[in-house]
């Protein structure tokens, strides 16, 4: 029954492109990028407790490093790129993530806040690098013989390194890794006690949650095809903890459902400028009061309910 | 640099570090009474400031009247929004009431640029322009006034918390909430007081800095600011919050002289990740130590 879920569903993604208008090959490109974000921030966050509002920075960082890498060497193959994106981004999340070790909750969030804020301002500052305010147009990526320059081209592209990041984030949090995480996220001291190494599983799970965001930002910059520094903002990085608080915190399923929400949402709301914020707040004061473990954990109770699949 | 510049740029660094201390004051009054971060805080006053501004004009109502109209909205709020969303929320973590606060500060924002537009506006202010020589020095009036007004407002706060019944009522709840319950305090109705306390001391701010840096909706940003003093004092730190307010202003006035100009708005993030490095407990705070 569930293979054979899944087998639709794969096929279903498979066939998405040929199914519906351009449009929604592009929207479904943003829903993957999300995604991959949103796993990266949960795995932080839902799984570890250590809430981070500066992914959007992370996400900055790995798109303006592949945008540049193919501008200046435009022979690297894309999926190299992407690597590449991704671990120098992991990077800037050890660096970052070691010296936030001391800190916890309130403080940690708001150094990740700084954190973005000061991400975006060097990007405006390095204008001989990232060309500034007038931002930065990203060549097409190519993959030996193949330019990727449709959205239906990028969209298998995405989707495969998704599915790659997907998995894996599914097997790290059933390993000792991840349930380290989630000792850790119960409490630090009892994690500690029962003898693991809480400062390096922090550092870890700031590395991972950086790579992953890294290559969103690697992706990111191919599907939109064009950088600028205000894109990356600290309502960004709203986004991504709603996505992930309306997903469900802890969660790999939850926060691929939250990303396809909240982009969705955005999309919808996009005539409605100045109402958006309006009904994100609503959506997230209503998300914790009364969905705290996010759609995922609905999802479950109701499914259980039901007699379960 | 003349000393006469460098005077100008310390009073008047002074004057935003007073606003940011009352930002700081009040983020660190419901920090200390419900352990957690109001994210909106700055939104709340930049409400506060247009509601003065939108009486002003629309009623013709003396500036002063006009104010003491944003403070009462502001205490207003405040209770409503304690009452109908936070208190439902009190068993919930710091994390939970953080994206709550979070979320309110995303309507009020919105709510503010669909009543009033995202535009900047002229607030009007008590004092003149014209500065005031003291000897070789000339001092703008707006920055005394506001040095002064926040003076007055902190050392209020200051008898309110030593000799009141609510006062002290807040610093028992602050020490031990469990202790002050059992002694008889309603903690419940600290709560409601430490959001409308916090409220009014944020509109009181409000009022004060919207002729400095226009009325925007975007003045919720502030907030920022005041966190940054308050962690450079010591969170939860009352005397540290005041401290790191005028360290803050003072540094962020004074770091274009020597530095890039587009330095001066990374200023306070820059100071925030540095002490958060170096000294998570601020200058005044003291570590906590913590059971499991």
């Amino acid at each position: 029954m569930r293979r054979l879920a899944l087998a639709s569903l794969g096929l279903l993604l498979l066939a998405l492109p040929w199914l519906v208008p351009r449009y929604f090959v592009f929207l479904a490109n943003l829903i993957v990028v999300n995604a991959i974000v949103a796993i990266g921030l949960n795995l932080l966050s839902g799984y570890t407790n250590q809430l981070s509002f500066g992914h959007a920075g992370f996400l900055a960082i790995g798109a303006y490093f592949a945008a540049l890498l193919t501008i200046h060497a435009p022979g690297v193959p894309v999926p190299l790129t992407i690597l590449a994106a991704g671990v120098s981004t992991a990077a800037v999340g050890v660096a970052l993530g070691v010296p936030c070790l001391r800190l916890e909750g309130l403080y940690l969030t708001m150094a990740t806040l700084a954190f973005g804020y000061v991400v975006s301002e060097a990007i405006l500052n390095l204008d001989w690098l990232t060309r500034g305010a007038d931002g930065l147009r990203v060549p097409v990526a190519g993959l030996g013989p193949w330019r990727l320059a449709t959205d239906v081209a990028r969209y298998y592209l995405v989707l495969a390194v998704a599915v790659l990041m997907v998995l894996a984030a599914r097997n790290l949090v059933s390993t000792r890794t991840g349930r380290a995480f989630l000792a850790i996220r119960e409490s630090q001291i009892a994690a500690q006690a029962g003898g693991i190494h809480v400062a390096a599983y922090k550092t870890i799970a700031f590395a991972v949650s950086a790579f992953y965001t890294g290559v969103a930002g690697g992706l990111f910059a191919f599907v939109v095809g064009y950088l600028s520094p205000d894109a990356f903002d600290v309502f960004l990085s709203v986004d991504f903890v709603a996505m992930i608080i309306i997903g469900g915190l802890g969660s790999v399923p939850g926060s691929i459902i939250g990303a396809a929400v909240i982009t969705v949402l955005h999309d919808w709301l996009a005539a409605f400028q100045n109402y958006r914020p309006l009904i994100f707040g609503a959506i997230l004061i209503a998300g914790m009061l009364f969905m705290p473990g996010g759609i995922a954990r609905a999802l479950r109770v109701s499914l259980t309910r039901g007699g379960g699949v | 640099m003349t000393t006469a510049t460098l005077v100008h740029v310390v009073v008047s660094g002074l004057a935003t570090g007073c606003i940011y201390a009352l930002m700081a004051i009040s983020l660190v009054i419901i920090y200390n009474a419900t352990r957690t971060l109001n994210f909106a805080q700055g939104e709340m006053l930049m409400i506060s400031a247009f509601l003065a501004w939108a009486s002003y004009h629309a009623f013709r109502l003396p500036l002063l009247v006009a104010m003491l109209v944003a403070v009462t909205a502001s205490a207003v709020l405040a209770l409503l929004i304690e009452r109908a969303i936070i208190r439902h929320s009190i068993a919930a973590t710091h994390f939970d009431v953080l994206i709550i606060t979070l979320g309110l500060s995303l309507m009020l924002r919105a709510g503010a640029g669909i009543v009033w537009t995202h535009d900047e506006f002229p607030f009007p202010s008590f004092f003149s322009d014209r500065p005031i020589p003291l000897g070789p020095v000339r001092i703008a009036p707006g920055s005394l006034g506001i040095i002064g007004a926040s003076l007055g407002l902190m050392a209020a706060l200051y008898l309110l918390f030593t000799y009141t019944r609510f006062g002290r009522a807040m610093r028992a709840v602050a020490q031990n909430q469990r202790a002050a319950r059992l002694m008889g305090i309603s903690v419940e109705r600290v709560y409601s007081g430490s959001w409308v306390l916090a409220s009014v001391v944020g509109a009181v701010a409000g009022v004060l800095i919207a002729p400095v840096i226009f009325l925007s909706s975007k003045m919720g940003l502030i907030v920022i600011n005041g966190f940054t003093a308050a962690v450079l004092g010591g969170f939860g730190s009352l005397p540290g919050a005041v401290l790191g307010g005028m360290l803050l202003g003072v540094l962020e006035n004074l770091a274009p002289l020597y530095l890039p100009t587009g330095i001066k708005y990374s200023v306070p993030f820059l100071l925030l990740i540095g002490i958060l490095m170096l000294r998570p407990s601020g200058l005044l705070g003291r570590s906590l130590q913590r059971k499991v």
